[in-house]
This record gives structure tokens, C-alpha cells and sequence, in this order.
């Protein structure tokens, strides 16, 4: 009983990391219809800046300044997607695969620029010691850490919710998502909605490089990638352009990982994969289609 | 006085070159009627003058061109768009349908309350939920929130029950009162109750302009709009 | 009028004759080793990029999984020729069964669906084929280690250094022999199938042609033709490694076919061959002096390949999307109508 308690909430902890990276996607799939490979470089580009912040700005080992790094990551994955969306995604307006393939060559570029400034060994991310503490229910130790990934995925997931729900903004995006041209069609200027989806999208991609710094012990140009491939499996199973059906999609591959792994070790990605091309090929639409908030 | 000008509009789409050169006016205040039979390209006219379609030729809205300008910024001009199969937003509830269609700081729900007194009550249902009629209504609705000189209408009655026509009817000659409108529509009998001016097309031109008590006459409603004439 | 040049056929023809004798001149860029080993794995490149073009450009299915079966045909050929202890031709033709097995299932699965979703599919079996591989799944594939093809097992004439050569004219045949079935599958009646499907699927079976039918079959000569690369490359690099079955070497292919432009055999090829050949050099442009000189923050990236080719990879896609034979096509037609208003 205390192994599968322990089981679920490192599984649980792992479907947060994995909903933070896959929020972006779906949103900016679900508005744009763009498919961005360069995901998992708003991840890395988040992560570096989070590990300058935790070392020059603050003290990433005492809690505000390891919050507060999270928040430096974030805003760097954020900027760094604004960026991309500004400068490569607004000229291909339409051209949805080329869209797609644009992003392909930007992960690729920044990718080769990070390896080249940083070595491609983990570089550690200086968090609060009390994040390897365990704490104790009945007989299982359980890591403390599990839960602040879960506590920054959950307060994500309801500042999303609200934020689609009560702003003008969110309104949009909501329509957006299921009527590009008619949104347009009432005088509204969806590019707006556009950049916003793609900021929030690189803000989340970066708070997750962040917690994955953390989680994998630091931070390195080539982290982004096996991170990126979850993110999409999640994406497709959760439906596209679901937020709540991401975040379901994410705890129930995260916890399935972990239980998979612990009874036959190694084969937990194969099982995920499994199941993907299960989903895609029976239920395309996934757990719950696209439809937003 | 012309509100809106069509001359010598191109459209091709995949290949096909579906409008061939049209041109027609949209007076001020009055009610103008596009006709013709299924496929001759009314709504694709309407789309070009929305910007929703890239068009060859001239479109004026009052003196402003409207060919390089993007879809948001040709209905900011003070265009007011009912689509075809009406296109709400159906995971959206009614109200946030409406206020998604606000411009103005008042947007005129008196108006709109008064003439479809169901979308008040029906305010927080999901609109994906409601009956073809009552989406319609949504559609028109947001349309007539913000002050706009000119209604573009495409097949108002399009699927709707004959009950439901007769309303839909009422409602657009209570609002036609006070506005421009440019308006496709194959129900004749609707058209002859509120079009003040008629365009008439066939194979991607114009072929008449004129009076609507023309459409009295059998013969040119079998020579313009088909066989059948009459509404459905 | 076609774009296509009356003597192209003839100055392809003369190209491969001038790559075939050019290690035997004693003069050249191809008289070492060095060069021909390089040439030998920017030929199979090549091959391996039309094969994905044929899928690709050709047919208009975007797989994200075309690693597998290379890798398959990588890991097949070394596993027959080590275990089996049979010839290569032999190892290879049994891993071109086997790889068009494992095609014909995944495809079965993959084709009832379409576009990105067919992508998310391929993509998730490529990675099944990695992971099966990576984690040495019944000891067949030792993992992360790779495995080497038993050198004892193989010819003579292709072992040693000094026979590099003959390892550059056993990647030049394939890159013949795959070229030459591709061109001979899209030029035929199926051909025009293929095409026709990457258009219009609609108007394909409103002819009463079944564009499932076709589908897998360009699924799986694809495969099959991309195990024969496989092959190869197990014997010109020596070993079969994980790095072959990564979803990287998928998405190189599609650099490979952007570059050069998706719509032309030749521009596969040239695509494949220039990404190849590019890679390597710009490695060794790391230890170049001039680049030595340069501060870190330049260096550093310009060391990366994907640095370069990421970057021209952004430029084509948004300014040039026909690639280096779109834009040649292009320039040609400018050519042949520069008398007409």
C-alpha cells in the first residue's frame, strides 16, 4: 500500500510537469492550428533563464528565490515564443504546414545555438534543500517536491481556466479556438489573441523547464526533446485544444508511467506510445475533443 | 446615394473563377436584395466584400477601398456580417456570443432584447444547444448591437421552418426601417416584403438591377431565378 | 513546353559516370579514402531522402516515423550477417522482407488516418522502434553500445581502409538502384496514382481507384527502399547504432527534402547529399582556425551543424518553399519565357 501511494504521487508529479508542457501546445494548436516542434525549445530557453536567475539574481535555495527564478523561467520561455511568433510565425498567416515546418527548423537553430554557448552536460538548477525531504503519510515517505510540481500545475491550470472564462481575452481565445474566421468576421483582430496564446504557451513551457530542472537534477540544451514528444503525447490523448482534457490526459499518462516502469522496468514509454497510437486511431479526437474550458 | 460599390470584382477560388466581373450599388437606406440561383455566386460576393475571400477590381464603402484592408478592419468601418449557416459559437453561451460582438461602448441590447426577447432568457444557455431559429436570431443579433451603416445578410430563412421564416421576416423589416442593408436571400416572398432595390445574378455577373415588383412577374422569375419561382 | 531540360537525362547519365570512375583518376577531389567515405554515406543520405520523398513529396503522407525503417533495415542486415552468418546480399534481402513486414502492419494501422494526426502515428511508432532498440529488447540489438557487423563475416574486398572505395561503389549503387525504382514507380501508371493521391484523395476513388490500396504500396516500397540504405549503411559505417532510429534522423530527411525541394527526385537526392556533406564539414569547421579566433558566443553554434542548416531550413520554408529545385525550376521557367511580354 505505501509503494503504490508512493507510485501514485511521484506519478502525480509527473503528470504536473507533463501538463505544463503541454498546455501551450494544446492552446496554440487549438487557436492556431499550429503544430509547434519548437515547444521544447520555449522548455530549454525557460530553464536557462530560470538557472541564471537561481544563481545571479536571487538565491535559488531559499524558497522566494527559487519562486521567484520559476518566475524569471517563465517569463523567458514566454519572451522567447512572443519572439518567434513575431518575428517567423506571423509572415506564414494561413500556410499551416509550413507553419509547422518552420518551427521544426527553429527548434533545430536554437537548439544548435544553446549547445554551442552551454556543454550539453546537466548544469544544476540550486533549489530549496527541502525539496528532497520527504514527508511522511502513515508508512510512506513521499517527496516533498512531487507537490510543489503539483501545487504550480494545479494554480496554472485555474489561472488558465479564469483567465478564458472572465476576460475579454479568454472570450476570444475560446472562440478562436472554434472559429478563427468568424471571430474576425465581428471586428475583432485575432492576431492579439494569437500572440497572447503563444506568451502564455512559452510562459508555462518555461515553468516547466524550470520544475524539470529540478526534477532531473539540471538544466541542459538537449532537454527539450524526449519532454516535447510527452508533450504531444498528452496533447493528442487529452484532445486538442482541451485544457481540462490536458490535464486529465496528463495525470493518467504520468501515474501510468510510473506504474508501468515499477513492475516492468523500461517498458513505460513503450506502453505510452502504445496507447497514443491507440487513441489516434480509435478515439482521434481524444479523451475531450476541442472543445475549450 | 451609394453606400456600397461593387465594379468589376474578380474572385477565383482553387481555379475556379466564380465571380466574372461584378458590379453592382447598394443605395443608402434602403433594403437591396441579391438573387439568383444556387451557385452563381452571391455568397461568394458577400465574402469578397468582407475581405474573407481575395478579390480583383474595386469595393467602396462610402469613399474607403476595401480590397487591402483585413476582415476585422473592413467590419470596424461600421459593417455588420450575418453569415451564411450563421456561425455562432456554440461552446459559448448566448450571452457571450453577444458581447463577443461588441464594439461600441453602448451596444444596443434594447434593440435586441426587444426584437428577440428569447435571447434574454435564454441568456446563459450554450448556444450550441439552441434551435436553428434561435441561432439565427443570435446571428442577426450581433449584428445589431453596434451602430453599423451598412447589413450584410446572407439566407436569413436558410433551413428554418416557414413559422420561424415569417419571424425572422418581421424582425428584418423592423430593423431594414432605419438602415442599409444588403441582403441574399431565395425566399421570394420574404424578399418582395422587404427589398426596396433588387440585383439580380447568374454565372458570376449581374445580369439584372432594378425594382423588385419585377419579381411579380412570372416570366422573370422563370427567365432570372429558375424554374421554380416563389419561396420554399 | 516542360521545365525539363532536353538533355537532362544525358547530363545525369554523365554525372554518374564521372562519381562512378572518379576514385580510379589519380587526380581529384575522389582520390582518397577520406573523400570517398564521405561521399559514400552522403550517397546513401541521398537515397534515403528520396525514398522519404517518395512518402513525402510524392505521395503527400507526412510520416514522422521513416527512421524506422531504415534503422530496421541498419539493424537486420547486421543481425542476419552476425547471426545467420550469411552474405550480404542475402542479410540484405531478408531485412527487405522484414522491414516491408513490419511496414505493411504499421501502415495498416497508420493510413486510416491523415495528415497531422498520420504524423503523430508515424511518429509514435518511430519511437517504438527506438525505444525497442535502445533498450535491447530480447538482446537483440545491445543497446545503447550498437552493434557491430561482424567484420569476419563480410567480404574482404570491403574491409580496410584502402578499400574505401569499394565501400563508395556499393553506396553509389544503391543510390542508383534506389533512384532508378522511384523514378521508374512515379513515371509508370502508379506513378500518376501517387501524385493524383497527394492532390485530391476525393477524386482518386471517385474513379473507382482504392487511394488506400495505393497508399500502402508507396508505404511500403518506401520502406523496403530505405531498408536497402539501411543495409548499406550498416556496411559503410561498420556498425549498427540507436542513433539511426531517432525521430532526428526523420526530421533531417524532411530538412534533407525541403532543402532540395520536394517535388523533384534530383532534388532529394542533392538535398540529402549536401545536408550530409555539410554536417560533416561544419564539424570540422569548429577546429579551424579562423573559427577558433572567434569568441565563444559565435563559435560555439557555428560548430553545430544544425546551426547552419536550421537557419537555411527557416529561410526556405518562409521565402523559397520550393527549394533548391523549385528554385531552379523556377529560374528555368523565367529562361524559357524571357521573350514573351
Amino acid at each position: 500500500m505505501d509503494t503504490f501511494i508512493l507510485i501514485l504521487t511521484t506519478g502525480i508529479g509527473l503528470g504536473a510537469l507533463y501538463f505544463l508542457v503541454a498546455c501551450g501546445l494544446t492552446l496554440i494548436y487549438g487557436i492556431m492550428g499550429v503544430l509547434n516542434f519548437a515547444h521544447g525549445t520555449f522548455l530549454t530557453v525557460g530553464a536557462f533563464c530560470g538557472v541564471w536567475a537561481a544563481t545571479h539574481l536571487f538565491d535559488g535555495t531559499t524558497t522566494l528565490g527559487y519562486f521567484l527564478s520559476l518566475l524569471v523561467g517563465g517569463l523567458g520561455g514566454g519572451l522567447f515564443a512572443l519572439l518567434m511568433e513575431q518575428l517567423v510565425i506571423v509572415r506564414l498567416y494561413e500556410r499551416h504546414m509550413d507553419q509547422a515546418l518552420v518551427t521544426v527548423g527553429v527548434a533545430l537553430f536554437v537548439g544548435a545555438i544553446l549547445s554551442g554557448w552551454f556543454s550539453n552536460d546537466l548544469r544544476l538548477l540550486p533549489s530549496p534543500p527541502w525539496f528532497t525531504d520527504t514527508f511522511e503519510l502513515g508508512k510512506s515517505y513521499l517527496p516533498k517536491d512531487r507537490f510543489v510540481y503539483f501545487g504550480v500545475s494545479i494554480s496554472l491550470l485555474i489561472l488558465l481556466l479564469a483567465l478564458l472564462k472572465f476576460t475579454r481575452i479568454g472570450l476570444i481565445i475560446r472562440a478562436g479556438v472554434e472559429n478563427r474566421n468568424m471571430v474576425s468576421a465581428l471586428g475583432i483582430n485575432v492576431r492579439l489573441a494569437f500572440s497572447t496564446v503563444f506568451f502564455l504557451g512559452g510562459l508555462a513551457a518555461g515553468i516547466s523547464g524550470v520544475l524539470i530542472g529540478t526534477y532531473q537534477g539540471g538544466v541542459s540544451p538537449l532537454m527539450g526533446g524526449s519532454y516535447l514528444i510527452y508533450g504531444f503525447i498528452v496533447v493528442v490523448i487529452g484532445g486538442m485544444g482541451s485544457l481540462p482534457g490536458t490535464a486529465l490526459s496528463a495525470l493518467i499518462i504520468g501515474v501510468l508511467r510510473q506504474f508501468v516502469n515499477y513492475y516492468a522496468p523500461g517498458l513505460g514509454d513503450f506502453v505510452i506510445i502504445l496507447i497514443l497510437a491507440g487513441v489516434l486511431l480509435f478515439r482521434p479526437q481524444g479523451l475531450l475533443g476541442k472543445v475549450s474550458s | 446615394m451609394n453606400l456600397l460599390k461593387l465594379n468589376e470584382v474578380h474572385v477565383s477560388i482553387a481555379g475556379s473563377h466564380i465571380l466574372q466581373g461584378v458590379s453592382f450599388e447598394v443605395p443608402r437606406n434602403r433594403v437591396t436584395a441579391l438573387l439568383g440561383r444556387n451557385g452563381v455566386g452571391k455568397s461568394t460576393t458577400l465574402k469578397a466584400i468582407m475581405g474573407l475571400y481575395p478579390a480583383q477590381g474595386e469595393i467602396l464603402f462610402g469613399d474607403v477601398r476595401l480590397g487591402n484592408l483585413k476582415t476585422h478592419e473592413i467590419v470596424r468601418l461600421g459593417i455588420g456580417y450575418v453569415p451564411e449557416d450563421r456561425e455562432i459559437f456554440s461552446s459559448l453561451t448566448v450571452k457571450e456570443n453577444l458581447s463577443l460582438a461588441e464594439r461600441e461602448k453602448n451596444p444596443d441590447y434594447e434593440l435586441v432584447f426587444s426584437l428577440f426577447p428569447e435571447l434574454k432568457s435564454r441568456s446563459s444557455q450554450r448556444a450550441g444547444t439552441l434551435s436553428g431559429g434561435q441561432q439565427q436570431m443570435v446571428a442577426i443579433a450581433r449584428s445589431l448591437l453596434n451602430k453599423n451603416q451598412l447589413l450584410i445578410i446572407d439566407e436569413p430563412t436558410k433551413g428554418l421552418a416557414p413559422k420561424l421564416v415569417g419571424e425572422v421576416a418581421e424582425s428584418l423589416s423592423r430593423v431594414a426601417g432605419n438602415s442599409t442593408m444588403l441582403l441574399v436571400e431565395q425566399n421570394l416572398s420574404l424578399v418582395k416584403r422587404v427589398a426596396e432595390n433588387i440585383v439580380v445574378m447568374d454565372q458570376g455577373k449581374i445580369v439584372f438591377s432594378g425594382d423588385p415588383s419585377n419579381l411579380n412577374d412570372e416570366s422573370f422569375v422563370t427567365q432570372y431565378l429558375g424554374v421554380s419561382g416563389g419561396g420554399h | 513546353m516542360t521545365l525539363r531540360w532536353k538533355y537532362s537525362k544525358h547530363f545525369l547519365a554523365l554525372l554518374v559516370a564521372y562519381f562512378a570512375v572518379a576514385p580510379l583518376l589519380g587526380f581529384g577531389f575522389l582520390k582518397g579514402p577520406g573523400m570517398q567515405q564521405t561521399f559514400a554515406v552522403a550517397f546513401l543520405w541521398g537515397a534515403l531522402a528520396l525514398t522519404y520523398d517518395l512518402l513525402f513529396g510524392f505521395t503527400g503522407l507526412l510520416s514522422f516515423g521513416h527512421a524506422l525503417f531504415f534503422a530496421s533495415g541498419v539493424y537486420m542486415t547486421t543481425i542476419f550477417v552476425n547471426r545467420l552468418e550469411v552474405n550480404i546480399i542475402i542479410a540484405g534481402f531478408l531485412a527487405v522482407l522484414g522491414t516491408m513486414l513490419i511496414a505493411v502492419i504499421v501502415g495498416a494501422f497508420s493510413l486510416r488516418t491523415t495528415g497531422i494526426t498520420f504524423a503523430m502515428v508515424t511518429l509514435a511508432f518511430g519511437e517504438l522502434g527506438r525505444v525497442f532498440i535502445e533498450r535491447n529488447f530480447w538482446n537483440l540489438s545491445q543497446g545503447d553500445n550498437g552493434l557491430p557487423i561482424n567484420a569476419e563475416l563480410l567480404p574482404q574486398f570491403l574491409i580496410g581502409v584502402l578499400n574505401t572505395k569499394f565501400l563508395y561503389w556499393l553506396a553509389l549503387l544503391v543510390l542508383i538502384t534506389v533512384y532508378i525504382s522511384v523514378w521508374w514507380l512515379t513515371e509508370t501508371s502508379a506513378g500518376r496514382v501517387f501524385a493524383a493521391l497527394r492532390d485530391n484523395e476525393l477524386r482518386v476513388s471517385v474513379i473507382g481507384l482504392k487511394p488506400s490500396r495505393f497508399k500502402l504500396l508507396s508505404f511500403t516500397i518506401s520502406a523496403a527502399l530505405a531498408s536497402i540504405c539501411g543495409g548499406a549503411m550498416a556496411i559503410v559505417a561498420g556498425s549498427a547504432s540507436p542513433r539511426f532510429a531517432t525521430a532526428d534522423v526523420t526530421i533531417a530527411l524532411l530538412l534533407m527534402v525541403i532543402l532540395g525541394g520536394t517535388v523533384s527526385r534530383w532534388g532529394a537526392v542533392l538535398g540529402g547529399m549536401i545536408y550530409s556533406i555539410a554536417s560533416t564539414r561544419l564539424q570540422d569547421l569548429n577546429q579551424a582556425e579562423l573559427v577558433g579566433k572567434l569568441p565563444k558566443i559565435i563559435s560555439g553554434p557555428l560548430s553545430e551543424p544544425t546551426f547552419i542548416l536550421g537557419l537555411i531550413f527557416i529561410l526556405i520554408v518562409m521565402f523559397a518553399p520550393g527549394g533548391l529545385s523549385g528554385a531552379y525550376y523556377r529560374a528555368r521557367f523565367k529562361y524559357l519565357n524571357r521573350n514573351t511580354k
